[in-house]
């Protein structure tokens, strides 16, 4: 028996296969087949047949679903009605609550991130500060572009050898033949003068002299004076305001006299402000250069082109280009001197501080390299905080999920939720700022210790630095943000909301990237850290092969040098007062030399260059050097003076002199001498230098310095005894003494500041590591909440659990070293070669630094794990 | 026999003629065409809704359900002001090309 309605329904079911159909669609083809079916029974059709003949009439269900998809087609690649605007103010707020909602949930993570990111931010904000300090030298002065200094590059006559001493007559020349040289100046000094104003005197190291024109060069400001007078008088000086209160306090300083070495007097005509300049020219007071010639040096070096001492600024017109000038000073030097073969270069005053690394340069002068290991250094410590951060908040976006998948269902699309999250790390890089402010202001002080500047807060009134500052900020907010933003806003609300996500957060193998990242970084620093102060104090150690302690030295300069006889033995008078001698150069570094010297059967073509020192009689003795061969210079010997030569053991070998070396005749320059002894091979020069032939002959006029070394028992005693009797000698200078061991430290001031950069900075690493790491073990351990209450309610100890859980850290870690290891040793090893003494870079330094970043790795994560495995299993498993 | 093709592109002006005389339903429009052309036109049924789906969608034609007489509900289309206007600018294409069609067949005049 036919059942229409069966039929019917049968019928339906094979339009459902097809999803386009939704009900309303068959309900219309229903009735359709319906119609069609009254008609064909009207016409005479029996039941069946009429069904069939209707179903064939409406189409089969392929041929209508294709029809229909088209349609879907067509309106699904038309505009949603309900697609949201590109910016939805009305949501801002929204964001803003939901940011500071999941900051205020979640403290200690919050924490974590803002305080890594605060310290970071200030770390780089510290080298901000330094780096533009170092970058605005010079840079005050006006004329800055056009100001160049002279120097000889003497690389045609020995080998990368360049000088910025220069004669005399150079300044007036050049402006005489080059017209586009408008200004020039020489800037320099002639031995350290000792200045009186009534009772008071004090050597003045910092007294210079220049011409007339450094005025209108350089943009010192004249607090007092005209620049266009203070220097036509000769005998006239300009005080920096420092100077000025030095000697007058409160007294007007103009118009006042100053007597330069008890010899002529000087007027003062200007005062200068030059405190907070940054410039590589220093000057306490400055004379004309006049002053040098008549009273120093002597009138006839007026036109001595030989006479290099000085040094020489020019300034070109503003539209005149160095480089051709440079050209045109190839070969100028012969027109004053037939065998100057030298060539004369110009160097942007610009380029002084950092960039200079002539022959007898300045003396503050900063270094390029240094402002890239800081900025370096700064950036990773920046980046170890922005990994934190990233580290974190993906590990916990499962938390943020929920509000993922809402925010998608309700009509969020991918680039709104990316802002959004952006928007939450921006903030949060904004309150770090904030926090890093105040940490700044805290540190500075911390950090001029460490760079030797008198950096202050400038940003408070500088609004170019504080936008910089906010821009870092920005940055390091978008950075740290990237990767959480550009992953929670990948979660497909489905999954998250049918509960199928996983809640271990991001990928984990990303995860372990980073902290590997991380402690790579930490470990490389901290094995820098080792090798650094291994350097140093295997330097500090050293067997130099003489005694440097306990001596202090003075200078001996202008009248004292005739004097020095007399003190020295009114010093030897003191008990306490072991021995006294003088000598030219410190022995901390001898750098001196006459070229090559002669000596008995040297054969024709031999080169020896040999440094060289000249000594008074018990400069053996004072410093203790042992002598291998022969004897030291002795009064018993009324040749010594004269003729007697002390040699080193390299110098011997270099000369290829056989035993016994002593009586050979040996000498330099004009003198023909003798060898009366020779002293073991000892480091007179910089450990980066490897020990030259060196030798050392008496020469009472070229005396500089005097030594004194005294017992140990009684420092402070002997150094007052000593300075009263300096003051009863009534000598007219001041007892101005140094130790010796500080002229010593003073070589390596490079590297001890070098040492402690990398302390602080490989502490803060591993502190911001350590930070992450622990929030990262804490959210570890809380997803491992349950775990660990079965494993404990199964009988699992403590120990058992904290092993288990810091197992994982642990392979991250040692990946980490394992990384370290290979990049810190290439770029120490590279370090390290420019010392020709150096301290082995050893295996133990590695392993420590291994155990260093292991053992505080381990401490943070176990604070965590312990406490997860301390919990009471109850109340872990008791929820749910 | 109308080709596929002419088929296709006649639906939807014939569809918008006939409702443009009053709304009507899916198998009553079917029916008519098939008498007023004569039997020349003859659509498969089931191809009619996805049509009018389609003819709605881009607001030619609107519907709603009402019962019919035999107490049975039906979709009822109309034609809105959009349809009519659709179905004028048609009309004047058929014609244009009903127009170029009987001219063009017209016996070829003998060159003189």
């Amino acid at each position: 028996m036919f059942d229409l309605e069966k039929e019917i329904k049968k019928w339906k079911k094979s339009l459902q296969k097809h999803e386009v159909f939704e009900d309303g669609l068959i309900a219309d083809v229903e009735f359709l087949l319906r119609d069609a079916y009254e008609d064909q029974r009207q016409a005479g059709l029996p039941e069946e047949a009429a069904f069939r003949q209707a179903v064939s009439l409406v189409g089969t269900a392929e041929s209508i679903a294709a029809e229909y998809n088209k349609n879907r087609l067509v309106m699904l690649n038309r505009r949603s009605p309900l697609r949201p605007g590109r910016f939805m103010p009305a949501l801002i707020w929204n964001y803003i609550k939901t940011a500071l909602r999941s900051i205020r949930r979640q403290k200690g993570y919050s924490f974590i991130n803002i305080s890594g990111l605060a310290i970071g931010l200030a770390a780089c904000m510290l080298i901000v500060l330094w780096v533009v300090d170092e970058w605005s030298f010079d840079r005050f002065n006006i004329n800055a572009g056009q100001i160049y200094r002279v120097y000889y590059d003497e690389s045609a006559k020995r080998e990368s050898s360049t000088s910025v001493l220069t004669p005399p007559p150079m300044a007036a020349a050049l402006k005489r033949d080059f017209p586009e040289v408008i200004k020039a100046t020489r800037f320099g000094w002639w031995r350290k003068p000792l200045v009186t104003y009534k009772d008071k005197s004090f050597n003045e190291p910092g007294y210079r002299n220049a011409d007339p024109d450094f005025f209108d060069i350089f943009s010192f400001p004249l607090v007092k004076g005209d620049p266009e007078t203070v220097f036509s008088n000769p005998y006239s000086v300009v005080l920096t305001e420092k100077t000025a209160a030095k000697y007058f306090g409160q007294e007007d300083p103009i118009g006042k006299i100053l007597t330069v070495n008890n010899t002529f007097d000087v007027i003062v005509t200007g005062i200068i402000r030059n405190e907070s300049l940054n410039s590589s020219l220093e000057f306490d007071l400055l004379s004309p250069f006049e002053i040098i010639l008549k009273e120093f040096i002597g009138e006839e070096h007026r036109e001595n082109w030989g006479f290099n001492s000085f040094a020489t600024f020019v300034m070109l017109e503003p539209s005149a280009s160095a480089e051709n000038l440079n050209q045109k000073l190839t070969g100028y030097l012969k027109k004053y001197d037939d065998e100057d073969t030298n060539k004369l270069v110009l160097q942007p005053l610009t380029d002084i501080h950092l960039f200079s690394n002539l022959g007898h340069d300045l003396s503050n002068r900063g270094d390029i390299k240094y402002v890239w290991i800081f900025s370096v250094l700064a950036v990773l410590v920046l980046l170890i905080a922005c990994v934190n951060f990233m580290n974190l908040t993906t590990a916990r976006s499962a938390n943020r999920a929920k509000e993922v998948g809402l925010r998608k269902v309700v009509g969020a699309n991918r680039p709104q939720l990316i802002r959004q999250f952006f928007g939450e790390s921006v903030l949060m890089a904004l309150f770090a700022l904030v926090i890093a402010l105040f940490l700044l202001e805290f540190l500075l002080p911390l950090f001029n210790t460490l760079s030797g500047k008198q950096l202050t807060s400038a940003w408070l009134n500088n609004p170019a630095l504080l936008l910089g500052f906010i821009g870092l900020a920005l940055l390091t907010g978008i950075f740290s943000g990237s990767y959480p933003a550009l992953f929670l806003s990948s979660f497909q609300s489905v999954r998250i909301l049918k509960g199928t996500m996983s809640s271990s957060g991001a990928n984990p193998l990303f995860r372990k990237v980073l902290v590997i990242f991380q402690f790579s970084l930490s470990v490389f620093l901290i094995i820098g850290t080792l090798i650094i102060s291994r350097q140093l104090s295997y330097i500090r150690n050293i067997d130099l092969g003489f005694n440097r302690e306990h001596i202090i030295h003075l200078s001996i300069h202008g009248e004292l040098h005739g004097k020095y006889g007399a003190i020295r033995e009114r010093f030897l008078q003191n008990p306490d007062v072991l021995h006294v001698t003088a000598s030219m150069t410190l022995p901390v570094d001898i750098q001196g030399s006459p070229g090559t010297p002669e000596w008995e059967g040297k054969p024709p073509d031999a080169k020896m260059e040999i440094k060289a020192d000249f000594v008074d009689y018990d400069y053996i003795e004072t410093f203790e050097i042992s002598l291998v061969e022969g004897r030291s210079f002795s009064r018993e010997y009324a040749t010594d003076p004269e003729t007697a030569f002390i040699v080193n053991e390299e110098a011997v070998r270099r000369m290829g002199l056989e035993k016994p070396v002593v009586g050979k005749r040996f000498g330099f320059w004009d003198i023909d001498g003798q060898i009366i002894g020779v002293m073991k091979d000892a480091h007179f020069q910089s450990l980066r230098q490897k020990i030259d032939p060196l030798v050392f002959k008496m020469f009472p006029p070229w005396l500089r310095r005097m030594y004194v070394k005294f017992r140990s028992d009684n420092v402070s005693g002997t150094l007052a005894s000593l300075e009263k009797t300096w003051k009863e000698m009534n000598l007219g200078y001041p007892f101005e003494y140094r130790f010796l061991d500080e002229d010593f430290h003073d070589l390596y001031s490079s590297e001890e500041r070098l040492e402690k950069i990398f302390k602080s900075f490989a502490a803060l690493a591993v502190f911001i590591a350590c930070l992450g790491l622990f929030g990262l073990a804490s959210f570890i351990a809380e997803q491992r909440t349950k775990e660990i209450g079965i494993r404990k309610v199964l009988g699992s100890s403590t120990a058992g659990i904290v092993a288990l859980l810091n197992r994982e850290f642990l392979k991250w870690i040692a990946a980490a070293t394992l990384i370290a290891w290979p990049i810190a040793y290439f770029t120490m090893h590279a370090w390290i070669q420019k010392f020709a003494y150096r301290a082995d870079i050893e295996i133990w330094v590695f392993l420590l630094s291994a155990a260093i970043g292991l053992g505080v790795a381990m401490l943070t994560v176990s604070l965590q794990t312990l406490r997860a495995a301390r919990a009471n299993p109850a109340d872990s498993l008791k929820q749910e | 026999m109308i080709s596929k093709t002419l088929m296709a592109a006649s639906t939807r002006p014939i569809i918008l003629a006939i409702l443009s005389r009053g709304e009507d339903y899916g198998y009553n429009i079917i029916q008519k065409v098939k008498d007023i052309s004569g039997g020349h036109l003859e659509w498969t049924y089931g191809m009619l809704y996805p049509v009018l789906q389609r003819m709605e969608m881009d607001d030619l034609i609107a519907s709603k359900w009402k019962l019919s007489g035999k107490s049975r509900p039906r979709r009822y289309y109309t034609i809105t002001g959009k349809g009519r206007k659709e179905l004028a600018s048609e009309l004047i294409s058929w014609r244009n090309i009903w127009q170029a069609l009987t001219r063009l067949a017209k016996p070829i005049p003998a060159e003189d």
